[in-house]
């Protein structure tokens, strides 16, 4: 495709030096670079997707507009490809997870794209690409393009996966732990072990503990939505065992994902630049487990690349701590 | 003496010793005339035989504190003495459990996290001063469990807020090989088994930080790789006497425990030193297998940079440059050699390794596991909301039928 080709060209051309210069050798360019103007619009749900990153990137963002030493370019052509084949979402899963950034994060994106902070990009005449102005561009001067690129360039295109979820829910009501495992075929008691009913369900595959107080936990699920689901079927269970069970309270408690960086990485290097984070004892766990501050959230990170990151109340807190930790884990990957 | 007094005051026998003001008098009973001092002073000679009295003895900061406190601080003391640490550390240690027993996190605990926890506090100390402690020397000194040791030693970090440094691998080396008992022959260390401790101490260090290099650290506890390492530079120190003998038998005559997977260290360390091999044209030549890779250690580690960038290819690309480096040792052949992948072999040497250049990756990407990787949410999982009605028919299958309940509770009966 013709026109992502000149899409592109420009932005590897960013990748390979990382001063302020590059703003130079584009306004060089010329504007013919900029005529195929669909990729600015189409480009918005990349930059609704990245506004994540750029939300916690917004008081840096002065330096973001100079600053691509860590940019990675993996995921461009494929995102782009998508985009200017349809305006429209299709049914895939890239889509779909997009989908679900947009969605978190409506409220994030309207401020970014109205906030004064981009005049604090130093672009002087940016323009605003939305959705609604598809078909007329306004004239760009050969700076516009770097203000969809910048979130861009600092995303890894990798996206976390969840793994598991918890939840808690509150009955509302005393429970009798013994009748509940007579009557119940998915249900395990042992009060001599612990003093809670295990209840399985199939369809969302999880577990839950169910304390006679009427409070439940409810863990296993791979996304919040099929957390709740679970929450309330788990409680139907209990209210066809004759309780009166409500369905109060109910909360994510915490969050689990994990992805793959895909290189190997120098744990004894990271503990060394990281030292007030990280914690690295060989002897204890072969991860290393880095506490990060903002967010709040607890990342094992391995030898093969892989990390974990757990200890988010909410899924955004995910994306923006694996954001977070992927320029810095970049940092280790060719040292030898 | 005080029987045979009579007061010149009174004249009664009725003479007692008493210490006034720690002074020790001789005092009449009946008047209170006093018939000897104590001296107030001493004089030089005696100062030489007095004993210091350390200031926990001497005041009565021992009656302030409570019995648990006090039995951790002995047991700090002592710890320290066992371990012939500097005088620094134990002020050092006994300042941290100090403060870790007021907090509430650790003062109602059970006696042994009291116990571990004074081994933490040591362990920390030296730690913090690059003094190669590891977690297996104190837990075998407290008996202590090492999955216990761990959660105490995280959580004391966490509350006291330490900064822990990390544990430097030559320090370890040296300190490791310290108790191996090589260095002079005996009953059961023959002479041809004695090592000179510098050099093997040396040579172990270097094979470690190739270990480092080629990712066989990393992630993995240090004691095995560093017994391992002993065992090679050992070896091939004097390979003449000392191939026949094996890993365990090495143990134990240094007096050292094998750990178990200190044999997989060895081989990969053996795997490694033979890619390396297959890159040295004098090596190719003489069929080295990973019997007899021993005895060219050193030349191996002589020219270890020039071979580990030959020998592996980076990350992604081919490093093709690299093998024009280092020309001036080997010979031109042997680097169109690297460079030729097809024909990787040597034709006249069997080689035993695939001279197939393989990344420079952990041994754990190199052989994956094959794990049951776990398919992102499809589609239709994706559409739910959390609010979709529940069938009661999905509800229902969940529950006992009457006669299965009374099976169940039949079943049960004898509980």
């Amino acid at each position: 495709m013709q026109d992502v080709s000149y899409w592109i060209r420009p932005v590897v051309r960013f990748s390979q030096y990382c001063l302020s210069p590059t703003i130079d050798d584009l306004s060089s360019a010329g504007p013919q670079l900029y005529t195929p103007m669909s990729p600015f619009d189409t480009d918005l749900p990349i930059q609704a997707a990245q506004s994540a990153s750029f939300d916690s990137h917004l008081d840096q963002s002065k330096e973001l507009s100079t600053d691509f030493s860590s940019v990675d370019l993996s995921f461009l052509p494929d995102d782009l490809n998508q985009e200017n084949g349809e305006q429209t979402h299709s049914e895939d899963g890239h889509e779909v997870q997009r989908e679900q950034y947009r969605s978190q994060l409506t409220e994030q994106d309207s401020g970014f794209l109205n906030d004064s902070n981009l005049s604090q990009l130093s672009y002087g005449d940016a323009t605003q690409p939305s959705p609604e102005t598809s078909g007329a561009c306004p004239p760009l001067t050969p700076m516009t393009p770097i203000t969809p690129m910048t979130p861009v360039s600092e995303s890894s295109g990798i996206v976390p996966q969840l793994q598991n979820i918890v939840s808690t829910v509150n009955l509302a009501c005393k429970l009798d732990l013994k009748n509940i495992a007579l009557h119940a075929r998915n249900a395990e008691y042992n009060p001599k072990r612990f003093a809670a009913v295990i209840m399985r369900i199939r369809e969302p595959r999880t577990t839950a503990l169910i304390f006679s107080s009427g409070k439940m936990v409810c863990t296993g699920a791979k996304s919040e939505e099929q957390s709740r689901l679970a929450a309330r079927k788990y409680a139907r269970v209990v209210q066809k065992l004759g309780f009166p069970a409500k369905f109060l309270d109910f909360k994510i408690q915490n969050m689990v994902g994990s992805c793959d960086v895909r290189f190997p990485i120098r744990l004894e290097g990271l503990v060394l630049t990281h030292q007030q984070f990280s914690s690295y004892e060989p002897e204890l766990f072969p991860g290393l487990i880095y506490r990060m501050v903002k967010p709040r959230i607890v990342l094992l990170i391995f030898v093969s690349g892989k990390v974990v990151l757990t200890g988010a109340k909410e899924r955004s807190e995910i994306y923006e701590a694996f954001e977070n930790i992927y320029p810095i884990l970049k940092g280790f990957k060719k040292a030898s | 003496m005080s029987g045979q007094r009579k007061c010149p005051d009174c004249g009664s026998s009725e003479i007692v010793e008493d210490a006034h003001y720690a002074q020790n008098q001789l005092v009449c009973a009946d008047c209170g005339f006093i018939l000897t001092e104590g001296l107030l002073t001493t004089t030089f000679q005696d100062e030489e035989h007095l004993q210091e009295v350390t200031y926990s003895r001497s005041t009565g900061q021992n009656e302030q504190l409570s019995r648990c406190k006090l039995r951790g601080i002995k047991r700090v003391q002592d710890l320290c003495k066992v371990l012939y640490l500097p005088a620094v550390f134990e002020d050092t240690a006994l300042s941290y459990f100090q403060r870790a027993i007021e907090h509430p996190s650790f003062h109602l605990v059970s006696l042994e996290k009291k116990e571990i926890l004074v081994g933490c506090c040591v362990f920390v100390t030296c730690r913090q001063h690059n003094w190669p402690l590891t977690m297996g020397t104190i837990c075998s000194l407290l008996y202590a469990d090492k999955e216990l040791f761990a959660s105490v030693y995280l959580c004391v970090l966490k509350e006291l807020e330490l900064d822990v440094p990390a544990l430097s691998l030559t320090d370890l080396v040296k300190t490791h090989l310290n108790s191996f008992k090589l260095f002079q022959s005996s009953a059961s260390v023959p002479a041809k088994f004695a090592e000179d401790k510098e050099k093997m101490v040396a040579r172990t260090i270097q094979i470690v930080e190739l270990a480092s290099e080629t990712w066989l650290v990393t992630g993995r506890h240090p004691i095995p790789i560093v017994t391992a390492a002993a065992y090679l530079a050992w070896q091939s120190l004097q390979p003449v006497g000392r191939l026949t003998c094996t890993f365990a038998r090495f143990c134990k005559m240094a007096g050292t425990d094998l750990p178990p997977p200190a044999h997989l260290r060895l081989k990969e360390l053996n795997d490694i030193l033979l890619r390396m091999a297959s890159q040295l044209a004098w090596l190719r030549v003489l069929n080295v297998d990973k019997k007899t890779v021993v005895k060219h250690i050193g030349d191996l580690l002589q020219h270890r940079h020039f071979l580990l960038r030959s020998s592996f290819s980076s990350g992604d690309t081919e490093d093709q440059s690299a093998t024009a480096v280092g020309d001036g040792s080997v010979s031109s052949p042997q680097a169109a050699g690297c460079s030729a992948q097809a024909e990787g072999c040597h034709p006249g040497g069997k080689q035993k390794c695939s001279s197939v250049r393989r990344p420079l990756l952990p041994p754990c990407l190199i052989n994956p596991r094959k794990r049951l990787r776990t398919a992102a949410l499809s589609p239709s999982d994706q559409a739910i909301t959390g609010d979709e009605a529940i069938s009661d028919s999905e509800i229902e299958q969940y529950l006992r039928s009457q006669e299965e309940m009374q099976e169940f509770s039949k079943a049960q009966a004898w509980h």
